[in-house]
């Protein structure tokens, strides 16, 4: 029984794994936005990124 | 150990029992396995009676110093037992101490006139149906064999008798010690019980309370089952090593996977460009690339920043903007590299590049929108970024295996700790056998 569970949430695995990397899935973290002005083109000023003003890692020890 | 000789054809005769008195104490005794019990014990004063005398000649008397002890199916119970109607005609109460703890169990004698005897074993809720072998097992050194089934070692032990009620098939005794020694096959026990020079063989199977009390119509429930019983059937009913084979076979099958997407994967480089930041530099910060289309399939689009970084750090607002549709996808990346000497040597952290995908970006026309940030110790610096379409994440395949990899994990993660338990409590205990002592050879 446990074996014909696992064979059949192996292939459910494989075949997420397969149409994740056929749509184009990814593991890092992006933040989508929809309808950004078109005067971005012209004025890049116009929009600010959520990341800006990020506090930054110097490194070292 | 044989049925007698009621008959076999025919309508059986409704057994019946025969009544005698005690001739220590006069109290009634009844005699219900139709003279085939070799002692029979007075419930009255205890005294263990020749079965086989028709006096009745007391052969042993012991004292009533174990009042508490009450069989869980009282005698005369009448049950179906695998299919065979039996009657609990005796009971008695063994122990064995190990390293000076006293471990108690319950034997039953159980009669069918014409099946014969057999007996049921209880320990700390774990029960037992037990006959005698059939067949004399080969004793190997560590194994033995019975029916062609291999059993290991598990324990041996001097057991005492100190109960005993009702009849018996043998020549009974409290305070008599034998030298039992188990090999174990479960659900299977094979036990070889040597007292004087006699030794009898017997086998039994792992049953669960619920099924004694079902089998007897007992009021109640079983006495819960305490711990894991040295025959007791693993809950890991699963073929662990099958599922290790399933496990790589979905291995190799992820592997393939991997390579045709990598090998089908465009990874189309549409855009790079080199730019140069001055702190100097009055203004807007942020500019707007020249755009570039995304071709073919929604798919994963890579941007990676290189920056000649040296103990300094570039930090990038991007923006991946539609030119059709303004849907973009925003994001900050860092790009730095640090190194040094200490009292532990040389250290680095970091590096010069920095790799992105975007998950998901349909095709069109795209810009990036790039806001820099620097290190304030930096004057200027030049980086170059690049994207790329339909790039393979090799991140989905670990996650997979791992997926993949939980289910066998954990089942033999069960059944090595169920097995664990069970071999802690014999002459075999895993950490002896993992650290390779012989003391455990006696």
């Amino acid at each position: 029984m446990f074996q014909r569970l696992y064979l059949l949430f192996g292939l459910l695995t494989l075949g997420t794994a397969a149409f994740g990397q056929y749509r184009g899935w990814s593991l890092d973290s992006i933040n989508q936005l929809k309808n950004v002005p078109k005067s971005v083109r012209d004025n890049p000023g116009s929009y600010r990124s959520v990341y800006s003003g990020y506090h930054h890692y110097t490194g070292g020890k | 150990m044989s049925a007698g000789t009621p008959p076999l054809s025919g309508v059986p005769p409704k057994p019946q029992v025969k009544a005698l008195n005690c001739p220590q104490c006069g109290a009634a005794i009844i005699l219900r396995s139709f003279g085939q019990a070799e002692t029979v014990v007075c419930e009255s004063c205890r005294s263990i009676l020749d079965a086989k005398d028709p006096k009745l000649a007391i052969l042993q008397q012991f004292e009533k110093l174990t009042s508490d002890v009450h069989p869980l199916i009282p005698l005369g119970t009448r049950g179906k037992l695998r299919g065979t109607d039996y009657e609990v005609i005796g009971f008695q109460r063994r122990h064995a101490t190990v390293e000076g703890i006293s471990y108690p169990w319950h034997e039953y004698v159980l009669f069918n006139p014409y099946k014969g005897f057999r007996y049921l074993s209880e320990y700390n809720g774990h029960w037992n149906d037990i006959s005698v072998c059939k067949q004399l097992p080969t004793d190997d050194h560590g194994s033995a064999n019975y029916l062609g089934e291999t059993y290991r070692h598990f324990q041996t032990s001097d057991a005492d008798t100190d109960f005993v009620l009702g009849e018996f098939s043998w020549q009974v005794r409290v305070g008599e010690r034998a030298v039992v020694t188990d090999y174990v096959h479960p659900p299977r026990v094979l036990s070889c019980e040597l007292l004087d020079k006699e030794v009898t063989w017997s086998a039994g199977e792992y049953m669960y309370g619920r099924e004694i009390w079902d089998a007897f119509k007992l009021p109640g429930g079983p006495p819960e089952a305490q711990g894991v019983y040295e025959n007791q059937p693993s809950p890991v009913k699963t073929n662990v090593t099958a599922i290790w084979v399933v496990f790589a076979a979905f291995a190799i099958v992820l592997l393939g996977l991997m390579m045709s997407f990598d090998m089908l994967a465009k990874k189309e480089q549409v855009f790079q460009q080199s730019f140069s930041w001055h702190r100097d530099d009055r203004g807007e910060p942020s500019f707007v690339t020249n755009g570039f289309d995304l071709g073919g399939r929604t798919s994963t689009v890579q941007i990676r920043t290189n920056a000649p970084v040296d103990n300094h750090w570039i930090y990038l607002n991007y923006a991946l903007i539609n030119d059709d549709t303004g849907q973009a996808w925003d994001f900050g990346r860092e790009v730095s590299y640090y190194h040094g000497y200490d009292s532990d040597g040389s250290w680095s952290d970091g590096g010069l590049n920095d790799t992105v995908v975007i998950p998901s970006v349909p095709s069109g026309h795209y810009f990036l929108r790039i806001e820099p940030e620097m290190d304030p110790t930096l004057s200027s610096i030049p980086y170059t970024v690049s994207v790329t379409r339909d790039v393979p994440v090799f991140g989905i395949y670990g996650i997979a295996f791992a997926v993949l990899l939980l289910p066998p994990l954990l089942i033999s993660w069960r059944a090595y700790t169920f097995e664990r338990s069970r071999w802690s409590e014999s002459d075999h205990p895993p950490m002896q056998l993992s650290s390779g002592s012989s003391e455990d050879d006696d």
